[in-house]
Order: structure tokens, then sequence, then C-alpha cells
């Protein structure tokens, strides 16, 4: 649950972008970084390799402003995708409040985006936490790319029982990337006031 | 979820601060925070020669980042945890020390003040912000209204369209 200050009156939450690697987490990230006000947001940390593949996180705390006299605030991370990154992205689940799932439209990623889901489940029950107690929007990025798979086709493999509230998006252009922030954080501030 | 919340107030996170003033007075470093592990500070000082703190939300996700990764580390090689970690570079120091296994204490310093002063009286307060810390776990929860989760959604509104 988000951590709450009451007397410096701070509501922190943390949200975490997950999903296969290259399926544009930290575009998305960037994204935010670049339309959001100087005075709203923070740095933007990234622990990346040298040809920008996220090595441990991408970090970017979020000001909302004040919800009856407490500052409010969301504080972004992406994890690494790749597969031998898993310890990582384990830690960084750690306290999530919210999660995207960001999925790949790639006609060859489809195995990568079901796989990056189980590992995203057994991930949090390691932290001894179900999916379905996680607020979770699913995000199928990439829509422009040439031989885009239908979204239908994605979502069958990672959420069949169409569960998760699902945006389309394409990231390096800005396309549903605040449509998905917006409805992961009405999500954790909603389970906030139902004291979940 | 994954991680309790800690929601400090009141009576509590005066004695915090207190205990954190202290420590500041009579170490002499520039900042001290307390940093849960999920990467929030739950409250700072900062001495008043001190020049303009980095960014704090940065420092913290990246020290709590590093303290998970370290007790990570720590587990494969059949410890429980490493307690504290100290980054020395040219001109200042950053020393972090577990506070249970909530929070973390974070000192950052420069060159001119001695690395075992801070560690002994770092470890003379952290029995007691534990001992806070701990109060807390029983405290009540916190409960928002229906309005808060309104004001929040006009905020979000305004924020991303």
């Amino acid at each position: 649950m988000s951590t709450i200050n009451f007397a410096a009156r701070e509501i922190n939450c943390k949200i975490v972008y997950y999903g296969p690697g290259m399926s544009g987490k930290t575009t998305n990230l960037k994204h935010v970084f670049s339309k959001v006000p100087g005075h709203l947001r923070g740095e933007m940390v990234s622990l990346a390799t040298e040809d920008e593949r996220t090595l441990f996180f991408d970090f970017l705390p979020l000001d909302l402003g004040s919800v009856q006299g407490f500052k409010t605030r969301f504080h972004l991370y992406t994890v690494p995708g790749q597969v031998f990154y898993n310890a990582s992205r384990k830690l960084i689940l750690r306290g999530v409040d919210g999660i995207v799932f960001v999925a790949d439209s790639a006609p060859n990623r489809l195995r990568a985006n079901a796989e990056s889901m189980r590992n995203l489940r057994e991930n949090l029950a390691e932290h001894g936490i179900d999916v379905r107690d996680v607020p979770i929007v699913l995000q199928v990025n990439k829509r422009d790319i040439e031989g885009a798979l239908p979204v239908e086709m994605i979502r069958a493999v990672i959420d069949p029982k169409k569960e998760l509230t699902l945006f389309e998006a394409t990231a390096h252009t800005g396309g549903g990337v605040f449509e998905t922030l917006k409805s992961v954080s009405r999500l954790v501030l909603d389970r906030l006031s139902q004291n979940k | 979820m994954i991680e309790p919340s800690l929601a400090l107030y009141g009576d509590a996170f005066e004695r915090v601060d207190r205990h954190l003033e202290e420590l500041l007075g009579a170490t002499g470093v520039r900042y001290c925070l307390l940093v849960d592990r999920k990467g929030f500070v739950l409250s700072h000082k900062e001495a008043l020669w001190a020049p303009r703190p980095p960014a704090l939300d940065s420092v913290a996700t990246l020290v709590a980042s590093n303290a998970a990764a370290t007790a990570a580390l720590a587990n494969m090689l059949g410890e429980r945890t490493f307690s504290e970690q100290i980054h020395q570079g040219e001109n200042g120091t950053l020393y972090v020390e577990s506070v249970g296994d909530q929070a973390l204490l974070t000192l950052i310093f420069d060159a001119s003040v001695p690395l075992g002063r801070v560690k002994v009286q770092t470890k003379k307060i952290i029995t007691q912000v534990a001992a806070i810390l701990a109060e807390l776990q029983d405290a009540p929860p916190v409960q928002f209204s229906e309005d808060f989760s309104k004001g929040a959604s006009a905020l979000l509104d305004d924020l991303l369209g």
C-alpha cells in the first residue's frame, strides 16, 4: 500500500511498468517526462547499459498536486525486460501499488508477452501476493508497426478472461501513454480511498 | 499489498524528527534522511550550512534499490542481510544503515567528517528510531473518504488530460 506521511502531508504511490524487453516501457516514461511541466515532475533516473537497454530500472517522480491537503505523488518505475534480469525485476516490484503491463504488438513477440506476464505472476507470488490483488492495466504498444498482431490475439495470451482494462498505444509518438497512466493512477487512488 | 504502508504522523513523526536533528548535530553531516524500503523519504534534515540538496526522491529511490540489491546478494551468500553500506568518493561519503526491516537511515557528508564518528552516533539512535517505527505497526489503518478519490480524479484529469 502507498506510503503515507501524515506529518509531511504526503501520499506516495509506486507504479511499475512491466513487460518483455523492447516493448516500450522506457519510451512510456520518456514521453511522460517530455510532456509533463517541469514543476510537476522530478529528475528521470535511468540505469541503463551503453546501448540504452534498461539494466536495473528507470524512475520518474510525478506530482499530482494536493488532494484534501495531502501532496500526492506517483513514482513511476520500469523494469528491465530481458529474461536474465529477473532478480532486478523482483526487487523493483517491492511495494508496488499499480502495474502497467506493456505488451509488444510485433508478430514475433507473442510468446515473449506471454512469458513476461507469467513471470509477473510468479514474481508477485514470491512476494506472497496474488496478481488480482494489484491494480493492473494492459497497454498494447507499437500499434503502428507493420504486421502488428490483432489486439485480441495479444490479449488472448496475456489476459484471456478479459479482466484488465486495455489501451492501444504507440508510445514513441505518445499515443495512449497518458490514457494508460491515468487509468492505472485512478485505480491506485480508488484503492487508497477504499483502504484496500 | 507486497509491502505494508508506513504512516508517519503525530508524536511518532516528531520523535523521529528529533532523533535526526540530534544525529545531524552530533555528526556534522550535511544531510540525514530516513527512507522506507520502497524508496520514499519519510523524514529528512539538512545542516543549515549545507548547499541545496540533490533530488531527494532520486536519492531515496536509489538508496532503497541499492539496499534491496545488497540484501539479495547477502541472501545468496548465506547472510540474512548486510546492515550497512558505505560509498566513499574523493570528496563525499554516503552511509546507509538499516533501521529494522522497514527503513534505511542515510547520511551524506564530506571528507571533513570522520566515518567512525558517523557510525558510532548512527548506531546510537537506530534502536530508538526502530522502536518508534515498530510502534507504528500497530497503528490503525489510514482512512480516506470517497471525496479523496473524486478530488484525485479531478487532478488526474488536469495533469494527464
